[in-house]
């Protein structure tokens, strides 16, 4: 657990008020999300409170396995769910509501639960300045609304290794196709929430060309329960799709990993694209389906037909749902947003994420549908709680108003003793919904829970093993000339069709031509 | 928090919208009443006793409270109205929301909206009015006839998940350019309209969605600058 003092508590309300900030952007930028389907407001809300009161305990357990820097540098290397939307903003911003609305109760006062807030903004500090490392920021917005968190190692293979397209072609065709069809699928698997689709980027790849990464996660049978038998003839969970424009800007690429272009996304503009996937097991994004153009475009028309015909199975199977369970299954999508760190600790029990705990069962017959969409959008987008105002001097970044989403820790929890400061660690909770009995889809096949969790304890990716996880792109620099800098580079190339080997001198004129 | 609870913050007064107010008034009240009752410390009660604060027939008890005064609430998801009519609002044949448009050549115009993705001609055929699981399973077993134009009051992308690719057009009416619906009918390349205000159309009318039209620009919901893509009423 990290010290209360008043260092610690200066940065945990700096941290704080930068994520309030941001979300209140983030939100007023959107109009309020409903869905004739899942009564998402009412699980929304219900979700903040399962993060409040559980998260701060799971997070202790995976820390103390993986630091949760370590954690950072994982998904710095490869696409994880620990991603943009779940575990840089998600994590800790649900954390936070949870707790504003119990505050708005008068169930819990801003002191109270002091040291589990600062311990999961430590843990969410630590992991994003980690996860941020290549570009040194902590948020996307800090850096501009770009996300830019992969090695040039990285980045050299996908431009050697991307398959060129034009509109019309086969390839071009099949993945504009799959990137819909895995869109559609993400947000009906999530329940309608958007944290299954994740971009980063843009990078720059010359010639008035832009990459962007594309994500889709949980795509068959894992931690979702309702996803068992769903989507079984796809041999990956996660799959990323890095995608060459030409002529567009991408000029906002904000913290739920959604983007905006300039001229818009025309898939017209599409000019290379790849497919890769990569879990908590793989060492390195791992190709699927590279090594012709015409085998990318037959695998990707294989998995769009899977997942065409997963969706209809799925949408079959949720439609058939009572309200109590689309609200708990939507609730467990987003309290388990960071998740995936107890899969990258190997600590991960299933009745820890997929669970409404007993002290959140009590609020649901406040959580109407009407209620949920107001009480949000008061919370979130009015800024109407009456504690959420602040002196009548204030002007708070984007509004000017006096009002702020997110509260501090007052500083008194230094020298005043009446407060409790945590929540508890003893958990226990339920849920409406079937219980998982399938298997886990995994880069190492489908196996069971006890068996994934042994295989990621035992398991550091090449470029975080000791030699090489301090060497940046600052070392790099001064340092490619050495047989290091190659060996870093090598484990990078290893699953590539034109740079295997190549090493760590290649700058973007030498890099073969494939097409593009 | 001994010392404030149950006061009013200093700068706060109450929530803006009915409900919420409220409802969170009811929990305020009663968290403050039963934590005086307790006599003891705050941090003794905080969670040490925390359904002594407040409890599941608490919660059931403010929603009650509202019923029995006769308030009856919003619905969004229809599986809430079916599974709770009593607690809901019944739905209303929805007022029209654009009135009066321009007539010309044989066409009225019905409605206004915003254009996802910029087409080179405007997309007209029938429309079907979709709201409820039983349609959308009925599409999904009989599929969709051909160039139908779905009029869709869910901005969310799951009710016509299995269905959205079938349909010659979309009109939403709600939303923006940026929600679920909107991102999807991009990705599939569907001719969309978002954020509509229409005149009342019935299943089979055929209308003509202006697809020509310049998507919004990036600040158009701060700025209010929408509604550009217009939707005619194919009239006789």
């Amino acid at each position: 657990m990290a010290e209360i003092n008043y260092r610690s508590l200066l940065e945990t309300n700096n941290y704080l008020r930068n994520l309030s900030d941001t979300t209140y952007w983030l939100c007023i930028t959107r109009t309020v999300q409903e869905s004739k389907l899942f009564p998402m407001n009412p699980y929304m809300l219900l979700s903040y409170l399962n993060t409040f009161y559980r998260l701060p305990t799971l997070l202790r357990e995976i820390d103390a396995a993986t630091p949760a820097e370590e954690l950072g540098d994982r998904a710095r290397e490869v696409s994880l769910k620990v991603d943009t939307v779940n575990a840089a903003w998600g994590m800790p911003a649900f954390y936070l509501i949870g707790r504003e609305m119990l505050m708005n109760w008068g169930l819990l006062g801003p002191a109270d639960a002091a040291q589990d807030v600062v311990d999961v903004l430590d843990f969410s500090r630590r992991f994003n300045l980690a996860y941020h490392r290549n570009d040194g920021h902590i948020t996307n917005k800090e850096f501009g609304d770009r996300s830019q968190f992969l090695p040039e190692r990285t980045l050299q293979v996908f431009e050697s290794d991307l398959h060129g397209v034009t509109p019309g072609d086969r390839l071009h065709t099949a993945v504009t196709k799959l990137v819909a069809q895995l869109s559609q699928y993400a947000f009906l698997a999530h329940c309608e929430c958007r944290i299954g689709l994740h971009n980063s980027g843009p990078y720059n790849f010359g010639d008035s060309r832009q990459l962007i990464v594309r994500d889709f996660f949980d795509l068959t049978e894992g931690d979702y329960p309702w996803l068992d038998g769903i989507a079984t003839g796809l041999p990956v969970n996660n799959l990323t799709i890095p995608i060459v424009f030409s002529d567009t800007n991408f000029h906002l690429m904000d913290d739920w990993a959604s983007f905006e272009a300039e001229p818009s996304y025309n898939a017209a503009n599409i000019v290379a694209v790849g497919m890769y996937t990569s879990d908590a097991l793989t060492d390195g994004y791992r190709p699927v389906g590279m090594t012709s153009k015409e085998t990318l475009a037959e695998t990707m028309e294989h998995y769009r037909e899977v997942l065409n015909q997963a969706t209809a199975d799925l949408w079959k199977r949720i439609a058939s749902w009572s309200r109590e369970q689309m609200i708990d299954a939507g609730a467990i999508v987003y309290s388990s947003v960071a998740k995936d760190f107890a899969h990258l600790a190997g600590t991960y029990r299933q009745d820890d994420w997929f669970v409404l705990d007993d002290r959140v069962q009590r609020f649901k017959p406040l959580m109407n549908d009407e209620y949920g969409r107001d009480d949000l959008g008061e919370m979130v987008g009015l800024l109407g709680f009456p504690h959420q105002k602040a002196s009548e001097y204030t002007m708070a970044r984007y509004s000017a108003l006096n009002q702020n989403m997110l509260t501090g820790i007052p500083y008194s929890v230094l020298t005043d003793a009446d407060f409790a400061p945590t929540a508890g660690d003893q958990l226990s909770g339920s849920s409406s919904l079937p219980a998982k009995n399938g298997l886990w889809t995994t880069s190492a096949g489908r196996i069971d829970i006890e068996e994934y969790n042994r295989r990621a304890k035992e398991f550091t990716p090449s470029v975080l093993a000791g030699p090489f996880r301090y060497l940046d792109e600052e070392w790099v620099k001064r340092n490619y000339t050495s047989p290091r800098a190659d060996d870093l580079y090598r484990l990078a190339q290893r699953g590539s069709q034109h740079l295997k080997d190549r090493g760590a001198g290649l700058r973007r004129a030498d890099l073969p031509r494939t097409g593009q | 928090m001994a010392d404030s609870a149950g006061a009013p913050p200093k700068w706060g007064s109450i929530e803006m919208l009915p409900l919420p107010a409220r409802f969170n008034k009811a929990v305020r009240d009663l968290a403050a009443e039963r934590f005086a009752a307790t006599g003891a410390a705050w941090k003794d009660v905080v969670f040490a006793r925390q359904y002594d604060l407040f409890s599941l027939a608490d919660a059931r008890a403010v929603e009650q409270a509202a019923l029995d005064d006769g308030y009856r609430f919003d619905f969004s998801a229809t599986v809430s109205l079916e599974s709770e009519p009593d607690k809901y609002k019944q739905p209303e044949r929805a007022a029209s929301a654009y009135a009066e448009g321009p007539v010309s050549e044989g066409r009225r115009q019905v409605g206004v909206g915003d254009n996802v993705i910029r087409k080179s001609g405007s997309v007209t055929g029938p429309v079907a009015l979709i709201s409820t699981i039983e349609q959308v399973m009925s599409y999904l077993t009989d599929g969709i006839p051909a160039g139908t134009i779905a009029v869709i009051d869910d901005s969310g992308g799951t009710l016509t998940a299995p269905i959205i690719e079938g349909f010659a057009g979309v009109i939403c009416l709600g939303g923006s350019v940026r929600s679920h619906l909107g991102i999807l009918a991009r990705e599939y390349d569907v001719p969309t309209l978002m954020n509509c205000k229409i005149d009342t159309l019935a299943d089979g009318d055929v209308v003509e969605i202006e697809v020509t039209a310049a998507p919004p620009a990036a600040d158009a919901y701060e700025t209010g600058d929408t509604g550009h893509a217009r939707i005619w009423k194919v009239e006789g």
